[in-house]
């Protein structure tokens, strides 16, 4: 017998599990789907997300995905000149590591972390398949839809009225719905880690900006627990002719943190691409939304996007929530209202930030743009950033 | 160069670090994939952007010709 749900999410990373939880809590029946037999891996991200976003998600910050508490920035331009944005300084009253203070953020293990949303999810009354993929969906003649799965290599079929694509940046399911989700290589950051041991860090995201370390992107140094760090960077290859890993090398050995790198161990290798680019301007169709990742809700500027990864499920969730109890049919024109809602809380925000990032990568004189993105970066940490709630 | 009407794409399985980069710059419709999250091993590719081969951060994926 086929199985009705109200949801089916496909993609059991932070965007959809924290839409599945919601739409649960919201008295939905939801089943989340993961191809993978373990989530997080392989990590393709830094980890790092602030206590707002995660308590503003209903996430309380666990010692079980934790790697290390995050207290601010670091800001550094191409000669290693430094701009620090510590708010354990600037606002020691609410930023610290006594019990009665929180962190700023915290970089998180993406692997405990995702295991953890989906618990929570799963605690809230979702159903997950791991080891089933999404094949397909097709829109049915009583407006719901079907969407045809993999599960342990036995291809089944599942009825639901909104499917959610939760896919990643590598997302099939919008293009299933004919959907443009592929992204410009210019806007798509090409980004390699390193984690490793025996580099010191100090509560502190450090940022190193400028074209000789990481063209058309930054370098990062975060704090991983433990005494460990992560090193990476991301590079636009349409502004370089060498690629991620060869920009890593070329920033370990060279650069002004040389002496600081020596003797670092490496104890673990990750990469991805991380956009750059404005939100998919189209995020729904018949009996389907996106969200995360797959539409592209990632900050243009930081590369970001756990936080609106997190907030974009929230929002994706509750719209679901109301909007299948109002009983109206989910076509792609009464689906839009999930993109206006998204927009008003977040997008219009990232498409903002999306105008700045585009003025910086498209001016030509190099040491002009980099002082434009050390400006732009030192201001979108510091304490008055318009922005500083994505 | 004059790129070529049709490649076919090889994978160096050891480098590649399943990022899915290559996926997110690709223009085909949905399906051009291969089990480990990387563009399509197993058929041609009649686009021939060669995108994802720029974007690889480990500079893992090569073509070969099918149709100059």
């Amino acid at each position: 017998m086929q199985e009705n749900y109200d949801v089916v999410i496909i993609g059991s990373g932070p965007a959809g599990t924290t839409t599945a939880r919601i739409a649960a809590q919201n008295n939905l029946k939801v089943l989340l789907v993961d191809k993978k037999q373990e989530l997080g891996s392989p990590i393709q991200c830094s980890g790092a997300i602030s206590h707002h976003g995660l308590v503003s998600v209903g996430v309380s910050p666990e010692a079980e995905f934790i790697h290390e508490a995050i207290y601010g920035f670091d800001i550094l331009n191409e000669k290693g000149d430094s701009k620090k944005i510590d708010y354990r300084q600037l606002k020691p009253d609410t930023y610290g590591a006594a019990a009665d203070k929180n962190p700023l953020g915290y970089v998180v293990d993406r692997r405990r972390f995702d295991r953890y949303l989906m618990t929570q999810a799963e605690r809230a009354g979702v159903e997950v398949w791991l080891k089933t993929e999404g094949l397909n969906y097709e829109v049915t003649s009583d407006g719901n839809c079907e969407v045809q799965l993999r599960r342990f290599n036995q291809e089944l079929t599942v009825k639901t009225k909104v499917l959610v694509g939760a896919d990643g940046l590598q997302s099939q399911v919008g293009k299933w719905a004919g959907l443009t989700t592929h992204i410009k290589l210019a806007e798509l950051a090409s980004c390699l880690q390193f984690i490793v041991d025996q580099v010191e860090t100090n509560g502190l995201l450090e940022i190193i900006t400028g074209h000789e370390w990481a063209p058309g992107g930054y370098a990062w140094i975060f704090p991983k627990g433990n005494g460990y760090a992560e090193i990476g960077l991301g590079v636009a290859r349409t502004m370089t002719e060498q690629n991620a890993q060869w920009h890593l090398d070329h920033f370990m050995k060279n650069s002004f943190f040389k002496e600081r790198f020596k003797n670092s161990k490496i104890l673990e290798i990750q990469g991805g691409g991380v956009p750059l680019a404005a939100p998919l301007k189209t995020q729904y169709a018949d009996n389907l939304i996106l969200v995360g990742d797959a539409a592209r809700h990632v900050n243009p500027i930081t590369g970001g996007g756990l936080h609106t990864a997190l907030s974009g499920g929230w929002i994706a969730g509750n719209f679901l929530g109301d909007f299948l109890a109002s009983k109206v049919p989910a076509t792609a024109e009464n689906l839009k209202r999930y993109q206006d809602e998204w927009l008003v809380a977040l997008g219009n925000k990232m498409w903002k930030l999306y105008g700045i990032k585009s003025q910086i990568f498209k001016t030509k004189d190099i040491t002009k743009r980099d002082q434009m993105l050390y400006q732009t970066m030192s201001d979108y940490f510091s304490p008055d950033s318009e922005f500083k709630k994505i | 160069m004059r790129k070529p009407k049709s490649v076919s794409f090889q994978i160096g399985w050891n480098a590649c670090i399943n990022c899915g980069a290559c996926v997110a710059v690709c223009p085909h419709d949905a399906g051009f994939i291969s089990p480990f999250d990387t563009i399509a091993v197993d058929q041609p590719c009649d686009i021939a952007c060669l995108l994802c081969e720029d974007i690889c951060p480990v500079t893992t994926i090569t073509h070969t010709v099918v149709e100059a």
